[in-house]
């Protein structure tokens, strides 16, 4: 029987290798490739953010189930909202979100995208992360600890390996809806502009 | 130092907080003559910060410039009011470089309009289109319950003012029941002490 | 029975090189004190590139940057023969020398450049100007050694130079062989000199435009240039292999030094690690070469 790290680490895969409901076999096998090798982009929203190095480096070594950061968004599969998401951010994350190649997967944490959590009278700050962008598995907490979020990350790999995490599916079909609702809070300009304001005037850049 | 302040610039407003820490209220029109007055004669040549206070009682914003010596010891605060309605001061980013962010901070968040800063545009926020939202006729609560969503199950978006005050209520209301219930409970005792002493 | 021989020598690349590369995440892993992902990690992540959608388009020239790469890398396999012995795994070694083959390791990157220069991704363009930059100080001791090598054997044919060595190059040679060494540290890609594909600073580097196929295209072609570059140093300094056992074992103990080596170090800016490459390396390796034709 083993113990301590290494039972930990059959738990977390055991999970994982449960039994799955498929069409066909190569259905499976993509699933299954899909499932084990997760590329996070390196990109934090909020305070969230400061629990993500610790799950992705020694201690928690998020490595070990095939979760892997990336810098760019155009090789990354999963993107993390990592808390509150103010609309300056919002515009940002639906850019990169727009950037990423199908299949792609968001990750919500923190109970400020589930319902707005302690920012819930701010003006500045959306309330329903899922009015904006399609949303495959929320991790609840303020904020929730490298633990809960490699949980998450579980939840999520099954849901990859089992076919039903299609976010990106329901995005492109309810586009109108989705840009609706990013309309009605940040304007008819959605993307944000590409100049920061200290190329322009003297002593910047 | 402060004679000198008070005579010429018709001030009687003059607070000493700490020892390194001073604050005079002076009209808009000698502002800008005080700050070059105290960076020039005292060397207060610092701008550390540009802060504002709505007043809404009485109709004004406090602005408060606030000056520091070049060793960093001793800290000035001009403070001056002005109107709440189409505010324009003078811009101070042509003396003092570090005032553009300052000034572009306050444009945003109270609607006042620096006469002289070029690159006056929003700081922090992005395309707002109402109320300037530090002013205080900016009601937060109603702007998140007109513009946004919650999710169902949440019923918490109520105003916590009146929400501390009910609960308080009824705080208050088991705390008397627990004392009368105490009261009660010993007046019982003493008047079985005094049947079994009779 | 040459293609027969190439598409085996393809596979034996392909196989071995993520095998390689899912050691050295699985190694690095636990020179850091954690678990590691598994073996078949790199792999993994390949295929799974592979089944991705490309969402990015930028022209014609934007894609033909991994291929001329992958195009370089199975070339350059190609000319370098697998065992010194036999007919077998020869590839096509007998219709190019030493020279074509220093001339493949570079055309990868160059191609790659043409690609990444269409794609206008500032972050990319950065990656391939210190890939370039330091591609020119890599050359230096390694050229020096590769034509001292070549010149003191009499003969430009890698099979010629690695069946003469009756003992190891590296240990009649050290000092050639170490400064070889140094450069082969910095085409492997591992710190010290690892700045290209800097994900902190450049955003990986040339590779960041890249999406889906293509980037899986990039990580089997870096796999099997990893083999490639891995078998030419044996062949060269550690006197070739007889048999497939002794060269994966040649190679595999190349490769954990230089694996342990790049853990153990932090990373040199661009400008540093020219300036040490042109130094120290370089200097070791024209030593080297003055004390060889001195001695024989």
């Amino acid at each position: 029987m083993e113990t301590g790290f290494l039972q930990e680490q059959r738990t977390l895969e055991g999970d994982l290798n449960s039994k799955t409901s498929h069409k066909n076999s190569v259905d499976y096998l993509m699933n299954w490739f899909r499932s084990r090798s997760i590329f996070v982009l390196a990109y934090g929203t909020g305070c969230g953010a400061i629990e993500m190095p610790p799950t992705f480096t020694s201690r928690y070594d998020a490595e070990r189930l095939g979760i892997r950061g990336a810098a760019t968004p155009r090789q990354a599969d999963v993107i993390i909202v990592s808390g509150y998401c103010s609309y300056k951010t919002l515009r940002r994350i639906i850019r990169t979100y727009e950037q990423m190649s199908n299949p792609k997967y968001l990750l919500a944490l923190g109970s400020c995208t589930i319902n707005g959590g302690m920012y819930w009278d701010s003006y500045n700050t959306i309330k329903k992360l899922e009015d904006y962008l399609p949303v495959d598995m929320y991790v609840s907490g303020c904020m929730p600890r490298p633990e809960s979020i490699l949980e998450g990350f579980i939840a999520l790999q099954k849901d990859i390996s089992n076919g039903k995490a299609s976010s990106w599916q329901k995005y492109e079909d309810n586009y109108e809806f989705y840009r609706k609702n990013q309309e009605a809070v940040l304007g008819k300009t959605v993307e944000p502009s590409y100049e920061a304001d200290w190329y322009l005037y003297d002593g910047g850049l | 130092m402060f004679n000198e302040i008070k005579n010429q610039f018709a001030t009687n407003d003059v607070i000493i907080k700490r020892d390194d820490l001073y604050k005079v209220s002076v009209n808009y029109e000698r502002v800008f003559s005080l700050i070059d007055f105290v960076g020039d004669s005292y060397n207060y040549k610092t701008l550390n910060a540009i802060t504002c206070t709505d007043w809404i009682e009485d109709n004004h914003f406090a602005i408060t410039y606030m000056l520091t010596t070049i060793d960093r010891r001793s800290t000035f605060m001009i403070q001056t009011m002005v109107s709440r309605e189409n505010t324009k001061i003078k811009s101070l980013s042509q003396k003092f470089k570090q005032a553009e962010i300052m000034e572009r901070d306050l444009a945003e968040m109270y609607g006042i309009d620096f006469v002289g800063n070029k690159n006056l545009k929003e700081l922090s926020l992005e395309n707002w289109v109402h109320t300037p939202p530090l002013r205080r006729e900016f009601d937060t609560l109603e702007f998140v319950n007109n513009h946004l969503t919650f999710r169902e199950g949440r019923d918490d978006n109520v105003d916590t003012k009146v929400e501390a005050k009910r609960l308080r209520a009824i705080k208050k209301a088991e705390k008397e029941a627990l004392k009368k219930a105490k009261e009660e409970a010993e007046a019982k005792k003493i008047q079985e002490e005094n049947q079994d002493g009779k | 029975m040459i293609l027969l021989d190439l598409v085996l020598m393809f596979i034996i690349a392909y196989t071995f090189g993520f095998l390689y590369y899912g050691l050295y995440r699985n190694i690095t892993a636990r020179f850091q004190r954690r678990f590691g992902p598994p073996v078949y990690q790199s792999f993994v992540d390949s295929i799974k590139f592979f089944l991705k959608e490309d969402s990015t388009s930028h022209g014609w020239m934007f894609y033909l940057g991994p291929i001329i790469m992958m195009s370089g890398a199975v070339m350059t396999l190609f000319f370098i023969p697998l065992f010194n012995t036999g007919e077998s795994f020869k590839g096509l070694s007998e219709y190019g020398n030493l020279f074509l083959v220093l001339y493949l390791l570079v055309l990868g990157p160059l191609g790659n450049a043409l690609g990444v220069g269409v794609g206008g991704n500032p972050f990319g363009v950065m990656g391939v100007t210190r890939g370039l930059t330091r591609l020119f100080a890599l050359e230096m001791p390694f050229y020096i050694a590769v034509i001292a090598i070549m010149s003191l054997s009499g003969s430009a044919d890698i099979t010629t130079i690695a069946t003469e060595q009756t003992t190891m190059n590296a240990i009649i040679y050290p000092l050639l062989f170490i400064g070889a060494l140094f450069s082969f540290i910095g085409m492997m890609g591992q710190s010290p000199f690892d700045v290209v594909g800097a994900p902190v600073e450049v955003y990986s580097g040339p590779a960041s435009e890249f999406s889906g196929k293509f980037l899986a295209l990039l990580m089997s072609q870096s796999a099997i240039f990893t083999f490639a570059k891995l078998v030419l140093m044996v062949d060269l300094f550690l006197g070739g292999a007889s048999g497939f056992i002794e060269l994966i074992t040649k190679t595999f103990i190349l490769f954990l030094f230089v694996i342990a080596f790049g853990s153990l170090y932090g990373r040199f800016k661009t400008p540093q690690s020219v300036d040490f490459l042109l130094k120290v390396p370089t200097i070791i390796s024209i030593v080297g070469l003055i004390l060889a034709t001195w001695s024989s």
